[in-house]
């Protein structure tokens, strides 16, 4: 399917939802906090990521949409990669709002701030209904453009990771570890990256790098997450600088056996809980129940946003169904007393019948000597 | 206002350099807060701060959230509660870069701040919601107010970036810093822009200068005709022309430069960058104390002539330090374009920090010049040392 095609797709699909809703107009917005933990309604609309502070599109049960924006200096930027023809500036918005639009639907709510929020409901002399579910529900499987994308960045994420087990070398700080996988991903047309690279002997969890000098010894774990036309994929590794101690194989080895059985777990048509099941259960036969929650671990899990962020995160109560098309990470990430934290996990798609990786980067613990 | 694609993710360089800003600093500024706060009446504020818009936030707790958002509760007395949209094992980590005892995590920051609220006696007072950034996501803030049905709320969003407008000693030491590293950055990437390279691979060369200096965020736009944030389509090579707008976040604080690349053989682009030089110079010329704000955009108008329509639209500067943006503004219009309701000062004061800078199209290409500055005795003063 060409670009056009899923645009017209898209939007024959949405307008098929707001006539079951009796929706005259649907508005969707965005603030350009471009984010992976939910969705960006007007990026899977119009292909087109803002930069803020505001962006609505106006969709019309039958006319033309039209995309409004702010700064209006990047109305130039919205016309050549957005699908939507008429883009306008955010001025305009506030006049077309003033017409009948009758009902009206919202989508995008959680990003608006209260003023504009207001605003929005004294214009349209209405309080529009909260319509996300209409995109969340279609957006749930990803179509072959999107998984197009998808690989693409998956095939980045990779190359992010193997770039770091190339340069990384003891006397490094870490922010320079973490500057070796986005050089290598921003080279490759990677456009933002949810990642997080530390080294420590023994860390504690996840997070930014800090000014600590890399030392012989020291586990390195990452969370890798790039986006490549809003869309995002993430794996997570673990590699260790100068022989590891014995207790660090043997206890990643059970990342990897709760990382199989994740994958295993995951069938169309079973609930998400499933997978989270499978990898508690393996931390759990290994003696390590009282680890399976936080501040230990987060969750074994959880889909990736721009496009849906379905089905959520992979944890006990979620019994979201898991659907063909539908893109997540399962990431068995757990602190263990004896190593610290360590980190596996792979962006999967669901196939008709099972989950498969979209990463190629090996599971085992790489050992830089 | 030159707004760029912001990263899901502040991922470079996270510490606190203790000595450039001590602890003491920000207890100055919290009982500074606190008798505004008593003269008001108010017995507490709720600051909003996320990953976006942090200065509120950051500027009494030293926190800039790393992603999504969080809540510092102040009372008029008593310790100051920090609630974070993060994970419980991200608390320790959280906790070394604030001065802060009691940080928490929170996946729920309305109803979980009224129960702090509650929790300090204030479920009947007066309090006050700072968020300048306007980004306090709507059903959150509707679970705090509904939380705290007998609160009297007001809004008072300019309390801290009033605060914020005269940068102390402190500050304008980690500006300079700031600075000085975006300057060894862009001396840096000049020397990598070149006809026949991918845009997006340009990019990524100054993104790893930068991240190498400890930066920690970055804002990059780039292009022939106009500003574009990196993206994947950025497929084109560079030609004979290149406009390069960058912001470097650095120890809390950002600065700002725009470079437009012109090789030497397009003598009226050449002239046109020139141009956009001694523009700006005009303008930071009039960076004196007692000065109007409104001085600043009255030159550029005189001087851009025709291009200043172009100009404008992509605004001739703003104040700059723990905020891309944040007052003093030069127009009504650019402090609109961030929620804010007023320019913020109509004349300016010593150790204000501005970003100036001039964007205009010529021959169909995008020119751009621009740099940070500090309002002194002696007048203007490069961020950058340009």
């Amino acid at each position: 399917m060409n670009p056009q095609q899923e645009f017209e797709n898209r939007i024959a699909k949405t307008r098929q939802a707001m006539r079951k809703k009796g929706l005259q107009t649907l508005l969707i917005f965005d603030s350009g906090r471009h984010n992976f933990l939910r969705m960006n309604y007007v990026a899977y609309l119009t292909d087109f990521i803002s930069v803020g502070p505001e962006t609505m599109l106006m969709l019309p049960l039958e006319d033309e949409p039209t995309l409004f924006l702010s700064p209006a200096w990047d109305t130039e930027r919205a016309r050549e990669e957005s699908w939507v023809k008429n883009v306008r500036p955010m001025e305009g918005f506030w006049n077309r709002l003033r017409n009948n639009v009758g009902k009206a639907g919202l989508i995008g709510r959680e990003a608006m701030n209260v003023d504009l929020h207001d605003e929005l409901v004294k214009t349209l002399n209405q309080t529009p209904a909260n319509a996300k579910d209409i995109l969340e529900n279609m957006a749930r499987q990803k179509s072959e453009f999107e998984l197009e994308r998808l690989r693409r960045a998956a095939t980045i994420a990779d190359a992010g990771v193997e770039a770091l087990h190339e340069d990384a070398r003891i006397g490094l700080k870490e922010f320079e570890l973490a500057g070796i996988v986005e050089y290598k991903m921003r080279s490759l047309g990677a456009e933002d990256n949810f990642g997080m690279v530390v080294a420590n002997n023994h860390n504690q969890a996840l997070h930014p790098p800090t000014d600590r000098v890399v030392q012989s010894g020291d586990i390195i774990i990452g969370e890798i997450t790039p986006c490549i036309g809003g869309l995002f994929v993430q794996i997570c590794r673990t590699m260790v600088l100068g022989r590891p101690a014995p207790m660090v194989n043997e206890k990643y080895a059970i990342l990897k056996t709760a990382m199989r059985l994740g994958l295993d777990a995951a069938k169309s048509g079973a609930p998400a809980s499933d997978i989270a099941a499978a990898i508690n259960g393996t931390f759990v036969e290994a003696g390590y129940e009282k680890y399976c929650r936080p501040p230990f671990m987060r969750v074994r899990g959880h889909g990736l946003g721009c496009g849906s962020f379905a089905p959520g995160s992979l944890e006990d109560n979620n019994q979201t169904e898991l659907e063909e098309g539908m893109t997540f990470i399962i990431h068995p990430n757990q602190y263990l007393p004896e190593t610290g934290y360590l980190t596996l996990g792979d962006t999967v798609v669901m196939t008709k019948t099972k989950a498969q990786s979209l990463m190629r980067s090996s599971w085992e613990l790489y050992v830089k000597d | 206002m030159i707004f760029s694609r912001h990263s899901v993710l502040k991922r470079g360089c996270s510490t606190w350099d203790r000595q450039q800003m001590p602890q003491e600093e920000y207890q100055a500024r919290l009982d500074s807060l606190r008798q505004q706060m008593a003269q008001q009446g108010l017995d507490a504020l709720v600051i909003y701060g996320d990953n976006y818009s942090y200065a509120d936030l950051c500027y009494l707790t030293n926190y800039f959230p790393k992603v999504r958002g969080g809540i510092g509760i102040i009372p008029r007395s008593g310790p100051i509660s920090l609630l974070l949209n993060i994970g419980s094992r991200d608390v320790p980590f959280a906790k070394s870069l604030t001065w802060l005892d009691d940080v928490r995590a929170s996946g729920q920051l309305g109803r979980d701040g009224a129960e702090v609220l509650k929790e300090k006696g204030l479920a009947q007072a007066r309090v006050s919601l700072v968020d300048s950034g306007k980004g306090f996501p709507l059903p959150q803030l509707e679970e705090l107010q509904e939380g705290l049905p007998q609160v009297q709320w007001q809004p008072s969003h300019s309390m801290l970036p009033q605060m914020r407008l005269q940068k102390s000693a402190k500050e304008l030491a980690a500006l300079r810093e700031a600075g000085r590293v975006l300057n060894e950055i862009w001396q840096g990437a000049r020397e990598r822009i070149g006809p026949g390279r991918k845009e997006y691979e340009i990019v990524a060369d100054i993104d790893r200068l930068a991240r190498d200096k400890g930066v920690e965020d970055i804002r990059i736009l780039a292009g022939e005709k106009r500003l574009q944030p990196p993206s994947f389509k950025m497929t084109a090579n560079v030609g004979n022309h290149w406009a390069l707008y960058l912001a470097i976040q650095h120890e809390r604080y950002w600065t700002e430069v725009g470079r437009t690349y012109v090789s030497s053989d397009q003598p009226k682009l050449q002239s046109a960058y020139q141009k956009a030089q001694e523009i700006v110079t005009q303008m930071a010329m009039q960076l004196k104390r007692g000065n109007s704000i409104k001085a600043i955009d009255e030159t550029a108008r005189n001087q851009l002539g025709e291009f200043y329509a172009t100009a404008g639209t992509y605004g001739l500067g703003n104040g700059i330090g723990l905020n891309q943006w944040e007052a003093p503004f030069l127009s009504e219009d650019e402090a609109r374009q961030v929620g804010s309701t007023s320019l913020g000062a109509t004349l300016l004061n010593e150790n204000m920090t501005l970003a100036l800078r001039v964007a205009f199209e010529t021959e169909g290409k995008l020119i751009l010049f621009g740099d940070s500055y500090e309002v002194t005795p002696d007048g203007p003063k490069s961020l950058t040392g340009k």
